[in-house]
């Protein structure tokens, strides 16, 4: 009864060897197999969805933001606006204003104290001084940045638990509940819009003030800019105010040979802003 | 037939091993994760509930209708109330009670629960000279100078709102 399985000597060694390979691989591909099979179970057998039901249909909203460094003036109220509305802690943004200044040798200066939420003071050397004279700035901006969400996302993708999501609407959003804080989200995102809040020890960014845009409101930094630098609004309707932008402006995104498809796009952006 | 009793206690035991995971996954893994893309979708929701803080220019004129009226038709009618005085959701529910005594201490002290305005730095936030500012925008270098320029007298303790009405820009 004791045929060998081939035609080699069938030792113990051997027999517990191939057993133990066999096993290994039957448990790895076996469960693999019959978790995603488990896992697609429930979608397919929810009573009451019929097949027509969950085809995707293209959503009605899909917000968009502009920002017009244009007419920014760097008073920082969007920054004081986003703190209060959001409870972001002292320390950290979900939308900063930064300061460019250049200078005649090609010294670039990014200047952004907690973010412009004081707004910025007057550091150029005084123009009055001969002696200042050659280090007078040649020119200087301000650009509000914010998170850009992505239609590609870079932090979603390396998201280790589903924390990280993009609602219907397009915009980029964390769970509270699910974020363990691990922190990978906040380097994957190449825009430096993540941090980790040491309230909740969890990943926080900008949201566009989802729970002010779902009520019709506009998020806080966009009511609050006085200079309608800020412009937010659904681009399916091409009726909003953000359509009519975007199709009469000429746009561009931060870092787009990244391939991250930012939605937050940008008037007069300089090609010296990184 | 001896080694078939190796098979299936292997077999038993991988049959067992499968079962204990996929039983702990549905213990661990929220119900409605994986409906609507690899999240618990019950975190929208939860994102959209919470109450905005900024109610806007508009719910301010309920009650400060004549300050309101001023400031939409004048020319500083771009930053809104609640720029320079801070959210107004708070300040709303707590004005519409008798007692601030359900309140933290923090209220207690701000009983208007309004940001404290200084008649300086907020004018300052927009209007101090910095070379990246529009020339475009109205704004001055040095309040020392600017008052004296204007013939008044300047002390430590000056204010731009003690010339300037804050809500209309008209000079006093």
């Amino acid at each position: 009864m004791t045929q060998p399985l081939s035609d080699g000597d069938l030792t113990r060694r051997s027999f517990l060897e191939r057993v133990a390979t066999t096993g290994a691989q039957t448990f790895i591909f076996g469960g693999l197999f019959v978790t995603t099979a488990l896992m697609r179970l429930p979608q397919d057998a929810t009573p009451g969805t019929t097949p027509a039901k969950r085809k995707k249909r293209a959503p009605e909203v899909i917000y968009g933001f502009v920002v017009d460094t244009t007419k920014c003036i760097g008073c920082g109220s969007c920054v004081r606006a986003c703190k209060a509305e959001n409870n972001v802690p002292d320390g950290f943004c979900r939308t900063w204003v930064e300061e460019y200044t250049f200078y005649p040798n090609g010294e670039v200066v990014v200047n952004s104290p907690k973010g412009g939420e004081n707004g910025f003071p007057d550091d150029a050397p005084d123009r009055n001084q001969p002696a200042e004279i050659g280090q007078l700035p040649s020119r200087g901006f301000f650009v509000p940045k914010l998170c850009n969400h992505c239609i590609d996302t870079p932090c979603i993708q390396v998201c280790p638990v589903g924390a990280s999501y993009k609602t219907p609407e397009g915009v980029v959003l964390v769970d509270p509940q699910r974020c363990v804080g691990c922190g990978y989200c906040v380097q994957a995102c190449p825009f430096g819009s993540r941090f980790l809040n040491p309230e909740t020890n969890t990943a926080d960014k900008c949201t566009w003030c989802y729970h002010r845009i779902t009520k019709g409101l506009k998020p806080a930094c966009v009511e609050c800019c006085p200079a309608e630098a800020r412009i937010f609004g659904n681009v399916n309707d091409p009726n909003s105010e953000i359509s009519r932008i975007l199709a009469t402006n000429r746009v561009q995104v931060l870092k787009s040979y990244l391939g991250t498809n930012p939605r937050t796009r940008y008037i007069g952006l300089d090609s010296d802003v990184i | 037939m001896g080694h078939a009793r190796h098979f299936v206690r292997l077999f038993g035991l991988v049959a067992i091993v499968v079962i204990a995971f996929l039983g702990a996954r549905a213990q661990v893994v929220p119900k409605d994760f994986g409906t609507q893309g690899p999240f618990r979708a019950s975190a929208i929701p939860e994102a959209a509930k919470r109450e905005p803080r900024h109610l806007g220019s508009e719910a301010c004129s309920d009650c400060h209708a004549k300050i309101n009226d001023a400031w939409a038709k004048g020319k500083h009618h771009t930053p809104q109330c609640e720029n320079c005085h801070g959210p107004g959701l708070l300040h709303v529910k707590v004005m519409s009670e008798d007692s601030v005594d359900a309140y933290p201490d923090q209220i207690k002290k701000n009983p208007k629960a309004l940001r404290v305005t200084s008649g300086i730095q907020e004018c300052e936030w927009c209007h101090l000279k910095t070379f990246e500012r529009p020339s475009t925008l109205k704004s001055i270098k040095n309040v020392e100078r600017h008052i004296i320029e204007t013939g008044g007298k300047y002390t430590a303790a000056s204010k731009c709102t003690d010339c300037h009405n804050p809500h209309t820009t008209v000079v006093k």
